[in-house]
């Protein structure tokens, strides 16, 4: 009896054991290497020198692009998230309705998601080249312009375009995660205000969102940080150019390692990206599950 | 019984360890990284790319003691790898890079006399050699060059019926008159001015208006009024509309697909331009080369471009005359013209040795040509120690003022960055 108890008392532990290795090999340990570095003197060549302070996040928060790169990682994180989970909700809510050919219209929509985002990111970059772009030929052949267009005209139109891609490939998981959460509805609740006299609207305002907002929430954290991480679309299209006007906080902090070689000063960027990041999304979720007890 | 037999076994196991142990003291290890230029590099290299067989192969067979543990590394990652593995105290033992001042600065390498034999020493091109000087000492030798010429098509510039401009207003002239003729359909002129390689476009405008990165002196003179009227040369390119329309995103290699797509009338680029249009399939297009305009009075002048190869110390190295030695071994092999001249015309590079002149300009006399044009070439001041920061800087300058930055205002703040005044 002792010994089933004994191996109940472990068992759990042993079967999470696999995975907070790989957490803490993956994930703890390089966040504290980098938490190290962040405040250690690194050559250009890469050698590691003594501690000195915050002289790393001092030079990276001076750094001319600064405040450029942090307002468009504002920009980039609210229009992507804002705007995906908005059409997300709207395309589950088709979604979910009832029509012929739904099954494959969820297939499609669902296709963007499984795309690799490099894939993704190239593939807008070729549709919107100004020379052979896909779109150009398309407008050129159906008659629509008569001259070729340059759709990247300026770095404030390339940064709308790369939000667009964003937007594009996170509406998929935002609709996916909602229509998951509208499938969970009782169709009772409907049904009881359909009887109460209740509109489209107002079903939808006292049904369905305060229903849907538990998925709601989890595709939100999951997108801020998903999008504020996120690193191929811009790297894919701009390389965060022209003299970093398209860059976010992630491309900039791997520009600043890998191509400017200041490795000081980018990882304590990406320091101060983990900590604000950990803030918002924490932030988010307490809102969030406040309102939910409410 | 059966614990002698046991016992016996252990020593007869534990002795040839030992035996193995002592034949594997006498072979050297050595960590090479190899940057990779073209399709064909890894093949020459680890496959079968060199006559059937490859280098490190070829090398083994032919040092038994040295055993080879190369990489090919390809560009983009290169100075990551290669910064991490310093970061771990795990320098590869020879490196091929473009880079070696910050190395030579850390303390890093070890002096090319100190393993390069004399001969090969005496083989590379002295102007190369210099190249790599940092005061009395030298620490890399070049691996290969290359040199950049103006590529124009030849059916655009005769369809419209212009020369090839030398000076710059003809550059503007015949610019404006490509994009009279059709329309705007074609670009006259390519210009890249992105991360990858836009100091190139700063050395071309600066060099052709008798500034450049260094005075006389060799001081560093970004903001000289030459630089400024340069740059604001090539910015009023892109404003008046004569060039591809994204500068700082579109690369050398976009450039060239535009130029072998019949976009792009002219684009500077490298004497590998020739085997890139071969390998991409781009047949159709009638080109030549001529000299990069320069402003008017001022001479046109060529880009050179030369990549090195360089020995890291390694103090932990009980026997370090050996390990000079296997490197140097490492050196002679690879610039041994049997070897060597397959590796430079196979990637369509120009050599660094004179061993190899002879039989590349055999089999490919354009050869010439290119060498006379790099005779001729100025090159990055690579020996700076500030130069990986003055390239980064001049790329960022170029594109403030592509978003309409003012080129002298950008041009002194970069000196000032650059020389803390």
């Amino acid at each position: 009896m002792d010994a089933i108890h004994y191996r109940r008392w472990w068992t759990p532990y042993l079967w999470l054991l696999p995975s907070v290795l790989l957490m803490l090999i993956f994930v703890v340990f390089p966040i504290g290497i980098v938490f190290r570095l962040s405040f250690s003197e690194i050559s250009r060549a890469g050698v590691v020198g003594g501690f000195v302070g915050l002289d790393n996040f001092i030079a990276a928060v001076r750094e001319a692009a600064f405040p450029t790169v942090m307002w468009n990682t504002l920009i980039w994180v609210v229009s992507v998230v804002g705007l995906s989970t908005l059409i997300g909700f709207v395309v589950a809510l088709v979604l979910n309705s009832e029509f012929h050919g739904r099954k494959l219209a969820r297939s499609i929509v669902v296709f963007p998601w499984a795309t690799s985002l490099v894939v993704q990111a190239s593939i807008w970059n070729y549709i919107i080249k100004a020379e052979y772009g896909n779109l150009n030929s398309l407008l050129l052949n159906t008659g629509l312009i008569s001259h070729a267009v340059n759709w990247r005209s300026s770095y404030q139109v390339e940064f709308i375009w790369e939000c667009g891609v964003g937007i594009f490939v996170t509406i998929p998981f935002v609709a996916f995660t909602v229509l998951a959460g509208l499938q969970s509805i009782d169709g009772a609740y409907y049904e009881a205000a359909t009887v109460d006299g209740a509109g489209f609207w107002k079903k939808l305002r006292h049904v369905t969102l305060p229903l849907v907002r538990p998925s709601l929430t989890i595709s939100t954290v999951l997108n801020i940080i998903y999008v504020f991480n996120s690193f191929p679309i811009i790297y894919t299209i701009t390389k965060g150019a022209p003299a970093h006007k398209t860059d976010t906080m992630v491309t900039y902090l791997y520009m600043l390692a890998f191509y400017e070689q200041q490795k000081g000063p980018a990882t304590a960027m990406s320091m101060i990206g983990f900590i604000l990041l950990c803030v918002v999304a924490g932030l988010y979720m307490a809102a969030t599950m406040r309102k939910e007890a409410q | 019984m059966k614990k002698l037999v046991s016992l016996f076994l252990c020593l007869a196991l534990l002795l040839s360890c030992a035996a193995f142990a002592s034949a594997e003291e006498d072979v050297i290890t050595l960590d090479v990284i190899i940057c990779q230029y073209g399709p064909n590099t890894q093949d020459w290299f680890l496959g079968t790319g060199m006559d059937g067989s490859s280098f490190v192969e070829k090398f083994e067979a032919a040092n038994p003691g040295i055993k080879l543990n190369l990489e090919v590394v390809s560009w983009n990652d290169v100075y990551t790898v290669v910064s991490t593995r310093i970061s771990d105290h795990n320098a590869p033992d020879i490196l091929n890079i473009d880079v070696f001042a910050d190395y030579a600065n850390e303390g890093l390498l070890l002096p090319v006399s100190d393993w390069c034999p004399e001969d090969l020493y005496a083989d590379f091109f002295p102007s190369f050699i210099e190249q790599s000087r940092i005061g009395d000492t030298v620490w890399a030798v070049p691996d290969l060059a290359s040199a950049r010429a103006l590529y124009y098509n030849v059916d655009i510039l005769n369809e419209v019926g212009v020369e090839v401009p030398t000076t710059w207003a003809e550059l503007e002239d015949v610019a404006q008159q490509i994009i009279d003729f059709y329309d705007g359909e074609i670009y006259p002129w390519g210009l890249d001015m992105t991360t990858d390689e836009g100091q190139a476009a700063f050395a071309y405008y600066t060099w052709g208006n008798g500034g450049g990165f260094v005075d006389a002196e060799g001081n560093w003179a970004l903001n000289s009024d030459e630089n400024v009227e340069a740059i604001e040369f090539a910015i009023g390119l892109v404003n008046k509309g004569y060039t591809n329309p994204s500068p700082a995103t579109q690369t050398r290699y976009d450039l060239q697909d535009m130029f072998g797509a019949g976009k792009l009338a002219m684009v500077i680029g490298p004497n590998s331009i020739p085997s890139y249009m071969a390998q991409k399939g781009y047949t159709g297009i009638n080109y030549a080369t001529a000299g990069i305009p320069a402003n008017a009075g001022k001479t046109s002048s060529s880009v050179g471009v030369m990549d090195r190869v360089m020995a890291f110390r390694d103090d932990s190295y009980p026997d370090q005359a050996k390990r000079n030695e296997a490197i140097g071994k490492f050196a002679k092999f690879f610039y041994d013209p049997a070897n060597y001249v397959g590796w430079v015309s196979m990637e369509d590079f120009l050599p660094a040795v004179n061993s190899a002149v002879a039989e590349l300009v055999a089999q490919n006399p354009s050869f010439e040509a290119w060498l006379n044009v790099l005779d001729s070439a100025q090159f990055y001041p690579t020996t700076k120690a500030e130069w990986a920061d003055v390239k980064i800087g001049s790329i960022n300058a170029e594109q403030q003022a592509l978003i309409g930055g003012n080129v002298r205002e950008l041009l002194d703040a970069l000196q000032a960055q650059i020389t803390g005044k």
